[in-house]
């Protein structure tokens, strides 16, 4: 009995002492996870100026022209279809428009 | 006699005691009393430090949520001369990573001061590549820099922010007061050495986030716009151009371009003549455009009708003492007819027709001689005389477009009432601001300032500026399969050397909205002396077309043809 009630007392004990531990553990992860967090966000940041500056339209412009021959459609090839939805809802509305390109290869096919 | 001597010698040495911790006190009284005010500062002076921590600046928007001004965290360099062995050999050290000269690096680390800036708002790859050289006496704090990440689009707009964050030009002056970050002042602690001691807890004191601002400006067809005008300013070698786009119904400013443009990453060489946002600061005699508003008085006061004759004496007419001409030799026209070849001898019969006060208080309704208000720094009234102080050729003058100031803002302002029905709107640029959580704090919204002229005029005048592009002065700026409405302006600038109109500076402009029927885009292109042709129907309505072409089919409005042509598939 008394050896018993020594060892459920040891037992809280170490309990107390880890407990205590664990706390100062995590607090030091707390704080790695806060500068983590500091350093991501600051990344975020530098990886949003970044994608602000390459889609600009002035450099997207450039590469769709320059790079990979594109150009803008000219009025002819741009079809506006008016599309009725299949089955006519309440909250839909009720016409859409899709914009298509119609390009020069598909012209020749037909 | 051992006695008094020991007695004697005891005396002297609590006299010397006496002695010393007198002075002891009286030094303490003057240090801790007299002095005390004077040394208490000089001692917070040298172990605590002032900072005032700023949240970064608003985001600026465009209105599909395209960042167009951020604010970046980016390295300062400071140095403490303090603690520093060997200034020159950490200069020697900096140099190369700061790009600033050893030498001067040197000798700021050698001033008598316990704080001096290195380099101020270096690039983030800078920083990164100092993080890893430790140096005694050298540190990095974070600052906000303002970047903008398209560069030189919407520059004029934009406007800039200076070197401590505040908005000096443009929409980042204007709303200042939105998007600069909160301000908290910290008092930092420092050692003996002078290193700064920070609170450990200054990380969770961040102050927060300006506000961020939601345009009307759309970025793709700014770039359209900016793109168009300057090929149009190099083409005719210009000295400048604007260009500014709208939604005739809302007053929804869509572009505002202006060329030269800058860059606002880097405005400390710049003039402030070059980011002067000419297209509401400066007022310029808009010419021909102004019949439109004559056209607008005179069909609303029924003193005239589209059909109603005008006699156009052939091209020449006396009035007040001098001769007014006609671009082409004419005898009788059509009132229609005189909008759509632009006569300035039919204008100003009837202006003359509308008389003085009459023909005055529209040119005041449709806002010219006062601010249209939009949300932008700087805008000028114009110049509009009271009819008290005209002269006797004043009335013809004003209804050709000259002894009058307008900005490009006002005009694309007042014929974007004829597009809208008759309605004159307040044109604004930014729709939303919302604080750093996001939520809602002020909201832009079409605002109608006054009915100017009835509906039913609007859709007669408009029907007369479509003839303008189908058969008149300005056919450059028809589009196959839309319904475009305008008018042409070429008007001689004042020689500042004589005082008189110039026979070689020309501006040349060109105002409309399409498709006329159901008006979705409204425009004014304006192009400063160019050295080709003067003509607005040569210079401006190109332009104009060109970014109409563009801009409809991004905005999804369908031509008149493309909807036949997918009803015929």
């Amino acid at each position: 009995m008394k050896t018993l009630t020594l060892l459920a007392a040891m037992l809280l004990l170490l309990a107390f002492v880890w407990e205590r531990v664990d706390i100062v553990r995590l607090g030091y992860r707390i704080e790695r996870l806060k500068s983590d967090k500091v350093r991501l966000e600051r990344e975020r940041d530098e990886l949003q100026v970044r994608v602000s500056s390459l889609t600009s339209p002035e450099r997207i412009a450039k590469v769709a022209t320059e790079k990979l021959g594109m150009a803008p459609p000219r009025q002819d090839q741009v079809v506006l279809v008016r599309l009725e939805p299949e089955v006519p809802s309440p909250t839909a509305p009720t016409e859409f428009e899709i914009r298509l390109a119609k390009s020069d290869a598909l012209r020749k096919v037909r | 006699m051992a006695g008094s001597a020991y007695r004697a010698r005891r005396f002297a040495v609590a006299l010397v005691f006496m002695a010393g911790f007198a002075a002891v006190l009286i030094r303490l009284f003057n240090l801790q009393v007299l002095q005390a005010a004077e040394l208490t500062v000089k001692a917070d002076r040298q172990h605590s430090k002032t900072v005032t921590l700023e949240g970064p600046r608003g985001t600026i928007y465009d209105r599909h949520g395209k960042m167009l001004a951020i604010n970046v965290e980016v390295p300062s360099v400071f140095g403490v001369p303090a603690s520093l062995d060997n200034p020159s050999g950490v200069a020697r050290y900096l140099s190369p990573v700061l790009h600033v000269r050893a030498a001067e690096i040197e000798r700021k680390l050698k001033q008598d001061r316990s704080f001096v800036w290195l380099a101020r708002k270096l690039d983030p790859d800078q920083g990164r590549r100092l993080e890893q050289m430790p140096l005694d006496g050298i540190g990095i704090v974070m600052e906000g820099r303002r970047f903008y990440p398209k560069g030189p689009l919407l520059s004029h707009v934009l406007g800039f922010a200076g070197m401590d964050g505040q908005g000096l030009e443009g929409l980042e002056r204007r709303y200042e007061t939105y998007l600069h970050g909160e301000k908290r002042i910290v008092v930092l602690q420092r050692d003996a050495l002078g290193r700064t001691v920070f609170p450990k807890d200054l990380r969770e004191q961040t102050p927060a986030a300006g506000h961020s601002l939601t345009l009307t400006i759309d970025e793709v067809i700014q770039y359209v716009a900016e793109k168009e005008l300057e090929a149009a300013v190099n083409a005719t070698h210009a000295k400048s151009g604007i260009l500014i786009a709208m939604e005739p119904r809302t007053g929804a400013v869509l572009a505002l371009a202006l060329s030269p443009r800058f860059d606002p990453n880097a405005v400390a060489a710049l003039s402030p003549d070059r980011w002067r946002n000419k297209a509401l600061t400066d007022a310029y005699e808009p010419g021909s455009t102004m019949k439109v508003i004559v056209g607008a008085a005179a069909l609303e006061e029924k003193v005239m009708t589209p059909g109603s004759l005008v006699f156009c004496e052939n091209g020449r007419m006396t009035v007040a003492n001098t001769i007014i001409h006609d671009h082409e030799k004419s005898g009788w026209m059509t009132f229609a007819q005189v909008i759509q070849r632009s006569s300035n001898i039919g204008a100003a019969k009837a202006a003359m027709a509308l008389g003085e006060n009459r023909f005055y208080r529209y040119l005041q309704a449709f806002g010219f001689g006062e601010r249209t208000d939009i949300d932008l720094p700087g805008e000028a009234t114009g110049l509009l005389k009271n009819p008290r102080s005209w002269g006797r050729r004043s009335l013809a003058s004003i209804a050709m477009g000259q002894e009058i100031g307008v900005t490009p803002l006002q005009l694309i302002v007042a014929v974007s009432a004829v597009a809208n029905g008759g309605l004159l709107m307040k044109p604004y640029i930014v729709s939303e601001i919302r604080d750093a959580g996001g939520r809602l704090v002020r909201q832009g919204a079409p605002q109608v300032r006054r009915r100017v002229i009835s509906a039913e005029t609007a859709g007669t005048l408009s029907r007369i500026l479509e003839g303008v592009v189908t058969q008149g002065t300005g056919t450059k700026a028809a589009i196959p399969g839309f319904r475009v409405a305008g008018k042409t302006g070429t008007a001689q600038k004042i020689d500042p050397r004589t005082g008189a109109y110039s026979p070689t500076q020309f501006v040349g402009s060109f105002v409309g909205y399409v498709p006329a029927d159901d008006p979705r885009l409204a425009m004014i292109v304006v192009i400063d002396e160019p050295q080709t042709e003067a003509w607005g129907g040569s210079v401006a309505a190109p332009v104009f077309r060109r970014v109409a072409e563009q801009v409809l089919p991004y905005l999804g409005v369908t031509s008149s043809e493309a909807v036949k042509l997918a009803m015929a598939m």
